[in-house]
């Protein structure tokens, strides 16, 4: 028998779990098969797909599922509702299967997480293994392998965020939805914009979710969204080593509409908010871009 | 020889050229549409210019600012290229040495610049939407059969403004319509307007950052009285709007052209070479990046737009 394909979109939660899914879907002997990087094709594709309404990553994402869905058996869409009461995502993140289910004529293979109601990560990954006829022993010995796995990448992320905070460079801290800063055609140009202009792009998604969670309590001791608080955590563990932040959002987004306001009245350093939506010509981000360079490096210099 | 530094501030609508020379002073300046083409507009530009510099003079540095800063800098092969925020930023506190608070509005971006110590400190700019900028009263004068000169005087003369939506410039255009139908006086739909620029402004660039005194106002925009007068009274502060409001972004660059002398010298022979850009979609990669190739006569000197370096190759030029 031909092994199984399983399809990830290269899109929104792609950039939060990868080495989960990829790992476990080795370990349990499928094939996978990631949609390329973003690309032009992909993002008019999802537009076709899309409603206005949807933030300009999740047409991306409609994007992504259009390319795989004549090219494997199974397309992974997670359903995320929360990690806890005081972890929830985006409502996005929760309508993401049935969205997909009500466009696309595609199997599904479902990894729903949703604390509240018992369903956590060890089950999400059983009940996918049951999908796709694995032993749930198999599934559980895959999910341990994974999440060693995971771990490991994590930690290599970790080390070198913090191998970055000691660049002698002018130093920004890019604060964004993974997601969007990792996407190819998203935060990509942008860092390549930054890069080019010598600065050393710290990113908010660099370092340890589980401590950056926690930290995001100094800036509002009250948010619950998961991704926004692992974001802004950041925050707290590189304020004294950069030279100023800049805020990525994709337009509406409706997290980062309240989250970001909220960050700006409490810090001190210099930012810049960029809102992004599906655009060509990138000359308005380059202005904003440079002179938020000007305006930080004279700012080095007179401390100096 | 007495030195001269050229500075050009291209931005979306107007063209703005200044001559100054060693002490800052202004020799000549002008000021120009663009009309989309900046290219002819910075060729007609310094046609004029030229006129103005006395035979003894030579021009020692260019420098180029506002949104089409690259294109020009590369055809006059500026001594300097920056971007508008410095630009104003350097312009105004030259002649404004404790501003605290700079807004701007031009065509299509406004902005608002934070001064502390003679240094930039904070700025913010619209972000996707173009509400309430020169283009915008531009647009809703022609609808109100009127020139976008004329829009100052007028709301002046009013004493009731309606209240105009400000959010976005689409619903504030269907709300002009609606108030002008309704049977509004047209004093009063104008001061309207002059005042939703306003308040859109304090909402969208001005959110959440402290307007202090002395505060100056520039760009195209501030030379509509009515505008200037909501912003007094909204503000509840005076607000500076210098004679050469509309060249401090060519002032500022020129400043920066001075304080970066080169040992060249201009001869500004450049307005009569063919200068051409000619784009096509590179056919490299599904992501068809959209490519700009910029000639001089016939060489080609520069390709822009390019997110990878197959846009450079010859082969994926065919359009």
């Amino acid at each position: 028998m031909d092994k199984l394909k399983i399809g990830i979109p290269r899109a929104l939660n792609y950039y939060h779990y990868k080495d989960l899914w990829i790992n476990f879907f080795k370990a349990l002997d499928c094939d996978i098969i990631i949609s390329p990087p973003t690309n032009k094709a992909i993002i008019k594709d999802g537009l076709k797909y899309a409603n206005d309404e949807m933030c300009l990553s999740l047409k991306i994402y409609l994007g992504h599922v259009s390319y795989l869905k004549d090219r494997c058996d199974y397309i992974l869409i997670p359903r995320i509702d929360n990690y806890g009461l005081s972890d929830q995502t985006c409502t996005n993140f929760l309508s993401l299967f049935d969205i997909v289910n009500n466009i696309f004529n595609v199997k599904i293979l479902n990894y729903n997480i949703d604390y509240c109601h018992g369903e956590n990560e060890i089950s999400a990954f059983i009940n996918m293994g049951k999908v796709l006829h694995k032993k749930r022993w198999d599934s559980i010995k895959a999910y341990q392998f994974a999440s060693v796995k995971a771990n490991k990448e994590c930690k290599k992320k970790v080390l070198n965020s913090f191998h970055k905070l000691k660049s002698d460079q002018t130093k920004v801290l890019l604060i964004g939805h993974s997601y969007n800063l990792h996407d190819a055609y998203l935060g990509q140009s942008i860092i390549y914009l930054l890069e080019s202009l010598g600065i050393e792009v710290i990113m908010s998604d660099g370092f340890d979710p589980k401590m950056t969670n926690k930290l995001a309590s100094s800036l509002s001791p009250s948010l619950y969204f998961k991704y926004s608080k692992e974001a802004i955590g950041t925050i707290d563990i590189v304020r004294n080593n950069i030279d100023g932040i800049i805020f990525l959002t994709a337009f509406p987004c409706g997290p980062d509409s309240l989250v970001n306001e909220l960050v700006f009245r409490k810090i001190t350093l210099p930012y810049l908010n960029l809102v992004i939506d599906d655009i060509d010509s990138l000359t308005g981000i380059e202005t904003r871009i440079e002179s938020f360079v000007d305006i930080i490096e004279q700012k080095k210099q007179l401390i100096n | 020889m007495k030195n001269y530094y050229i500075g050009i501030d291209i931005g979306s609508i107007s063209t703005k050229g200044v001559i100054i020379d060693d002490n800052s002073n202004i020799l000549v300046s002008k000021y120009i549409w663009t009309e989309a083409n900046p290219i002819k507009a910075v060729k007609d530009l310094l046609k004029d210019l030229k006129m103005g510099i006395p035979k003894d003079g030579q021009i020692k540095g260019i420098g180029t600012t506002g949104s089409a800063r690259k294109l020009i800098g590369l055809m006059v092969d500026a001594s300097i290229v920056k971007n508008e925020i410095t630009a104003h930023a350097i312009g105004t506190l030259h002649y404004y040495p404790d501003v605290k608070t700079i807004l701007e509005i031009g065509g299509q971006d406004s902005k608002i610049i934070i001064i502390n110590n003679g240094i930039v400190s904070d700025y913010a700019m619209n972000t996707l939407c173009a509400a309430g900028t020169g283009a915008f009263l531009t647009s809703q004068a022609k609808r109100l059969g009127l020139s976008v000169e004329e829009l100052g005087q007028m709301a002046l003369s009013s004493k009731t403004p309606v209240k105009i939506a400000a959010r976005c410039s689409v619903f504030a255009e269907s709300d002009l319509i609606h108030k002008a139908q309704v049977g509004y006086n047209k004093e009063d739909i104008v001061a309207g307007l002059c005042r939703s620029v306003v308040i859109n402004y304090l909402n969208n660039v001005g959110k959440g950052k402290r307007i202090e005194g002395p505060i100056v106002f520039q760009g195209g925009v501030s030379k509509n009285s009515g505008v200037v007068k909501y912003f007094k009274e909204i503000l509840k502060q005076d607000i500076i709007v210098d004679e050469n409001s509309h060249l401090m972004g060519a002032i500022g660059i020129a400043l920066l052209a001075m304080q970066n002398k080169t040992s060249k010298t201009y001869d500004l022979n450049m307005i009569d070479i063919r200068f051409e850009t000619k784009g096509f979609e590179c056919q490299g990669c599904s992501n068809n990046c959209e490519i700009l190739k910029i000639y001089r006569g016939q060489k080609l000197i520069d390709v822009w737009g390019n997110r990878c370096p197959k846009g450079l190759k010859e082969e994926n030029m065919n359009i």
